[in-house]
């Protein structure tokens, strides 16, 4: 009897532990996840109770190409796919090489790795705000040093370029300290082994560096896809989603719709919301499972 | 076993969830309405109001309540203005009222929610709000709104004390459902420095048209001064519009303004545009007429205090026109509205009213704020006189105010439509179209 108790009571511990998380869990995401999903199968303006409209706003969303809403949501989603793929491979290689460059243990390490990872620290606000006084055409920094008249906002490519700037600039150290660590981890006697038995300096990199980092590197690449479909406040402040509405990403269309200055439009708010969730949740399962065949 | 895999579905769960919700999180501190006084299109304006609806929030101890009790009263001045705004409230709870009013200000998209929440659960429901104009037939449509008329008979505020414009415009289904604090317009201003060298005497007659500033932009241009600068362009399609004697909707209801009238405004862009004469794509107008490279540059007479900063010698104007007989300035109001509370006794609604009148009554202090009260006492009082913006209290047709109820759609579709006119890569009959469905769309999805 006592044996089963104990157990029982080993077996509960862990999960009361885990209590005080999962109930937060459950009222700040779950609840209001599920209701997010229903509100989507509604009409809701934020303050009557939602009307239950089923499938609508989701045919609406991919099928009635006459619709004000179908022409926002895929332009939002194409955006924010364009920013994504263009903006995670440097969010990726950019701390990756300067990560090898510090393993080197350059004079100074310590100096530049806090420079590098500043910017992490600043709120997106604060961070968009300097890089839009940078680039500002007449006023700013960049065009003043470099003497160049480019409008950095209001035409493609610089509009792009100016917000994954931005991005990566922000996002640097994040991952740079992850890779940092990586790097310090890896066992130098196996380097030496290489460099004894004459292999260049890439083949060690891709053959013993990638393949030891090759967890977090993972790891890393899903977290700032992730991370960069929820895209919103650097186009909001850089570009407002201009030119053409080329950088107005689904998050900025959502939040207008269900926060706008008119009467919300929640439900179909909702309804884009799930779809990038759903989105959003698909590419991260996707490459969780890759994470793991790699570990097996 | 199964409540393992239960929980490891939980926790999987939760970690794709708030992975997704990571981005999400702290954006909303960057939320753009740029229908609030203190805000233009300017993003860094925005996020300067942000910084100080904290600052508004904090500064605001709870004020002891009189003899019967609290007003509870909500505002959207969270900038320099609620400084001036408390400063208001402070003189009026020193009259040792038996209700004293306690101030709490938040961003305008804040209370756009939070009102209209607190209406319906009833509870904490605020005694009287602040709301722009534009607001106010939607919120009374909705029926959160209580109707003045009852209380005006046996109170000091009448029609008769405001300006005409401002209170005619929370005349809605036969009752009144707003007391006007103030009008704010967007104006034109000059900078006069170099007016003097290109300005060809055009302001004699005090009002600038579109073809005056075609007549004087060449040589301005030749100097690398820019004529005129084209931003917020939002209310610079309103002004226009409505000088023009256009509405958004014909029967208040279905947008219409696809039509010829503002197809004509943005031709009128499209030529200053393409002739050189307002600011390339992607500068600040506003930065730049501060930094005297701009001859004329219409912005809200709320913006003066950064004219007075930077120490530029500039005046206000009415906003151009086409023709020098119509004038027209684009205006919003903020108003004192009644929540609709039914644990509000008539006994406290007439303090609130009270507490309008005094609002009324010194609102000296709001004038310096950049703003032009709406109570008729402000134009006796020679300091107010001396104010740039007072031309404004002594209009009336000139202020141009929506009423629309879906204002809110339209001027969301003209915000995404309006830049790409000016800048010459939608026609202006693409671009009216297009604002025009969206807002179509969005009053269909909201019905």
């Amino acid at each position: 009897m006592t044996g089963m108790a104990a157990g029982r009571k080993r077996k509960l511990t862990p999960y009361l532990f885990l209590a005080p998380h999962l109930l937060l869990f459950l009222i700040f995401f779950l609840i209001p996840m599920f209701y997010g999903i229903y509100a989507s199968f509604t009409k809701w303006d934020l303050f009557g109770s939602p009307q239950w409209v089923g499938l609508e706003n989701y045919l609406t969303i991919f099928t009635n190409k006459e619709s004000t809403f179908y022409r926002q949501f895929w332009n939002g989603l194409k955006n924010t796919i364009i920013f994504v793929i263009i903006c995670v491979p440097f969010q990726v290689l950019l701390p990756l090489i300067i990560a090898i460059l510090l393993d080197k243990r350059p004079k100074g390490r310590n100096i530049f790795q806090g420079i590098f990872y500043m910017p992490t620290l600043f709120s997106i606000t604060s961070v968009t705000l300097t890089w839009l006084f940078i680039f500002n055409r007449s006023l700013g920094l960049f065009n003043h040093m470099f003497g160049t008249d480019i409008n950095w906002y209001g035409e493609q490519p610089w509009a792009w370029i100016t917000i994954v700037v931005t991005t990566v600039w922000w996002g640097l150290g994040g991952n740079l300290i992850i890779y940092v660590a990586a790097l310090a981890g890896i066992d130098r006697s196996i380097i030496e082994a290489a460099s004894l038995d004459g292999a260049s300096g890439l083949k060690k990199f891709w053959y013993i560096t990638v393949p030891s980092i090759k967890f977090p590197l993972t790891y890393t690449i899903v977290v700032s896809i992730v991370a960069q479909f929820n895209i919103y406040g650097q186009p909001l402040i850089l570009t407002g989603g201009g030119p053409s509405e080329s950088t107005f990403v689904l998050l900025m269309y959502i939040r207008n719709l269900a926060f706008g200055t008119g009467k919300s439009v929640a439900g179909m708010a909702s309804a884009m919301s799930t779809c990038l969730g759903v989105i959003i949740g698909v590419v991260s399962v996707v490459q969780l499972i890759m994470m793991r065949r790699q570990e097996d | 076993m199964r409540f393992k895999k239960l929980t490891a579905l939980c926790l999987t769960a939760a970690m794709v969830a708030s992975l997704v919700g990571c981005g999400g999180k702290g954006t909303s501190s960057t939320d753009t309405d740029t229908s609030d006084s203190g805000t233009t299109a300017d993003v860094a304006e925005v996020a300067d109001t942000g910084a100080d609806t904290e600052e508004g929030e904090e500064a605001q101890p709870e004020v002891a309540p009189g003899k019967k009790g609290t007003i509870e009263f909500w505002t959207v001045f969270t900038g320099a203005d609620g400084t001036s705004m408390q400063a208001m409230i402070d003189a009026y709870n020193a009259t040792d009222p038996d209700y004293t009013v306690n101030h709490r200000a938040m961003e305008a998209n804040d209370l756009y929610l939070k009102m209209p929440l607190a209406i319906q659960s009833g509870e904490d429901v605020p005694d009287v709000c602040i709301n722009h104009v534009e607001r106010v037939p939607l919120f009374e449509e909705q029926g959160f709104l209580v109707d003045y008329t009852d209380y005006l008979d046996g109170s000091a505020v009448s029609k008769d004390n405001y300006n005409p414009k401002a209170w005619s415009m929370t005349e809605l289904d036969g009752g009144h459902y707003g007391i006007p604090l103030d009008v704010h317009s967007y104006v034109l201003y000059v900078n006069m420095d170099l007016y003097e060298k290109y300005g060809n005497g055009v302001l004699d007659d005090g009002v600038l048209t579109w073809d005056e500033v075609r007549s004087v932009a060449d040589a301005c241009v030749a100097d690398e001064i820019i004529p005129i600068g084209m931003a917020w362009l939002r209310v610079k399609f309103l002004a226009s519009y409505a000088q023009l004697g256009g509405t958004l909707s014909t029967d208040g209801t279905t947008p219409d303004f696809n039509n010829e009238t503002a197809v004509k405004v943005l031709e009128n862009w499209v030529d200053l545009s393409n002739s050189g004469y307002c600011q390339k794509e992607g500068d600040d107008s506003w930065q730049l007429f501060l930094a005297g490279k701009v001859m004329f540059c219409p912005e809200g007479i709320w913006m003066y205090n950064n004219v007075k900063e930077a120490g530029l010698n500039a005046k206000m104007f009415d906003y151009p026109v086409f023709d020098a007989g119509t004038k027209g300035n684009w205006t919003s109001s903020h108003q004192f509205v009644l929540p609709k509370n039914d644990s509000r006794d008539d006994e406290k609604t007439m303090a609130v009213l009270d507490f309008i009148n005094f609002m009324g009554n010194n609102s000296l202090e709001w004038a310096k704020a950049g703003q032009s009260p709406a109570h008729v006492s402000i134009k006796d009082v020679a300091e107010f006189q001396d104010m740039p913006q007072a031309f404004v209290a002594d209009e009336n047709e000139e202020l141009k105010i929506y009423s629309y109820k879906y204002y809110g759609y339209a001027v969301e579709a003209l915000d995404k439509v309006l830049g790409e006119v000016l800048f010459g890569r939608m026609t202006p009959q693409e671009a009216l179209d297009q604002a025009v469905q969206e807002t179509k769309d969005q009053i269909e999805m909201s019905e």
